[in-house]
């Protein structure tokens, strides 16, 4: 016999204004999702091509030209730099793709908030919903790789998590981004300049071990620990490369800034976010 | 209790001329910014009770549109308070509520959503929001390719099929063709008799006669009167003969 909970739903969407929120992320993401994939035959498949790309161009240079070793996995098989590389590249793209695309999800809905009233956080959250939905594919691809290597263990389950912490940190700043760039269109431009010089200040091309103390005058081995990224990256790594469970410290410094910095977007984001309805 | 209260509600837009669009140019022009700001309504007060059906007047320019989007909470009062009771559905203007890259159908559910309905109440009433459109297989087709007579059918189709308690209106059926318009004003009488509070901006002054119970006409952003469609509009149309600006045609 079957126990029916009629009040968990409710429970979990107590007010409508909830539902009403989850049904807007819903279809935000089911749109995201659909202009991905829908118009070419490749579909999901086409998304793996670029994540493949830079791995196997980062794996040539770094790997093959500049005889970049990488740790060993757990089972001390692999020194595959790919992989190494691979495990931080999926966490990075959560990030990356949901601070530029939080810029474009408000553009898209724009012209339509001005005419009927709707959150339009939920936008630019079912946008980052389908991010992570198309990451998770990612991250299929390297826990198979990984299986084919028997290097997998139940630390495993802190990839989803390390994901979803990048996914909330990149929200707070992409709620920020978008409300900017709203006003000021140069600042997606800007965006991706400073995105790619992150991208080089996290280890993910290169281990943290092999960054100097002091270079130029600047301490740079500070400057990399420091990068609130790095912790998110250090999960994940332990979780699909070493099979550890996370260092305490990370995690909890990067969940703390992953729910800081979105609490903090977000109330910035509902605060702005009405009188951009009001630009002519 | 009315369905609608309006209390002592301004409207203060800003409006900025060679508004810096980018950073570079904001700092460039740093200091020497030409910001207006433009009253678009001033302490109007107004009660529109359940289920009745309020006609607004006014020129162009006198504030009707900003009081509807103030009500539909597009935008937020700059003083005042607006209340309005129950779900509201808005029809501001053509293909209001509609995401241009998403198709008919996907569009109805999107404004389903907004307005608190889920998909299974939308597939439910998806059959008579196509047949009322009349857009036919174009419903699964991108509204961006549908021509402004088919957006603003399919707007008015789901704005009157979601079952809102209240309804705002903005001058859109007069986009429509004579049967059209004949079927909205049937639409909009038997969402009245089914205890709807309609609230219309029209224009046409033998319509609002002939349809509200109250009107309102708005001139400069004040509240001139209120009452009796048949006074306001006469008062209005002895304004407008005296050589009150003449009424454009547009919105």
């Amino acid at each position: 016999m079957t126990v029916k909970h009629p009040g968990l739903r409710a429970a979990l969407l107590l007010s409508p204004a909830a539902r009403t929120g989850a049904r807007l992320v819903r279809s935000f993401a089911e749109r995201e999702t659909k202009a991905l994939y829908k118009r070419n035959l490749l579909g999901w498949l086409w998304s793996l091509l670029k994540p493949l790309t830079t791995v196997a161009v980062y794996s040539l240079v770094f790997g093959v030209i500049y005889r970049a070793t990488a740790p060993s996995t757990a089972n001390g098989q692999a020194e595959v730099f790919a992989l190494y590389l691979f495990s931080g590249l999926v966490v990075w793209n959560v990030f990356n793709t949901i601070v530029n695309g939080s810029m474009r999800w408000m553009d898209g809905v724009s012209e339509l908030r001005k005419k009927i009233y709707f959150p339009t956080e939920t936008a630019l959250i079912g946008g980052a919903a389908a991010t992570l939905l198309q990451s998770s594919l990612e991250a299929l691809v390297l826990v198979l790789i990984m299986a084919v290597l028997a290097n997998v263990s139940w630390t495993l389950v802190f990839l989803p998590v390390a994901m979803l912490l990048a996914a909330l940190f990149a929200l707070g700043l992409g709620f920020a981004a978008a409300i900017v760039n709203a006003r000021y269109r140069d600042i997606q431009h800007l965006t991706t300049i400073v995105l790619s010089v992150g991208f080089f200040m996290v280890p993910i091309v290169y281990t943290p071990d092999i960054v100097p103390e002091r270079a130029y005058g600047l301490p740079v081995a500070r400057l990399v620990e420091l990068n609130p990224l790095n912790s998110v990256i250090a999960v994940t790594r332990d979780a699909v490369y070493f099979l550890e469970p996370p260092d305490i410290a990370d995690l909890a410094t990067a969940a703390a800034w992953a729910t800081g910095v979105f609490v903090a977007g977000l109330a910035f984001f509902r605060r702005r976010s009405m009188a951009i309805s009001e630009e002519p | 209790m009315p369905a609608v209260e309006v209390s002592d509600v301004s409207k203060r837009f800003r409006l900025e001329l060679n508004r810096p669009t980018s950073v570079k140019e904001a700092v460039l022009r740093f200091g020497r910014r030409d910001v207006r700001h433009v009253w678009a309504l001033r302490d109007v007060s107004l009660a529109i009770e359940k289920g009745s059906f309020f006609g607004l007047v006014g020129h162009n320019g006198s504030g009707k549109s900003t009081l509807l989007r103030l009500m539909a909470g597009i935008h937020r009062p700059t003083s005042g308070r607006i209340t309005a009771q129950g779900r509201l559905s808005a029809l501001l203007e053509l293909g209001s509520g509609f995401h241009p890259e998403l198709t008919g159908r996907e569009n109805v559910f999107l404004n389903g959503a907004m307005l608190g309905l889920g998909r299974r109440q939308m597939a439910a009433a998806m059959e008579n929001i196509i047949e009322l459109s009349g857009v036919g297989d174009q419903i699964d087709a991108p509204v961006k390719i549908y021509s402004s007579g088919m957006y603003m059918r399919l707007g008015f189709s789901v704005a009157v099929n979601v079952e809102p308690e209240i309804l705002l209106v903005d001058e859109v059926i007069a986009v429509g063709d004579e049967e059209f318009q004949q079927r909205c004003l049937q639409h909009m009488e038997s969402l009245r008799s089914g205890g709807t509070t309609i609230v219309l901006v029209s224009h046409d002054t033998a319509l609002v006669r002939e349809l509200c119970d109250r009107a309102g006409w708005l001139d400069g952003g004040c509240l001139r009167s209120v009452g009796d469609p048949d006074e306001v509009v006469d008062a209005y149309l002895v304004h407008v003969a005296d050589g009150g600006p003449e009424p454009a045609a547009g919105r």
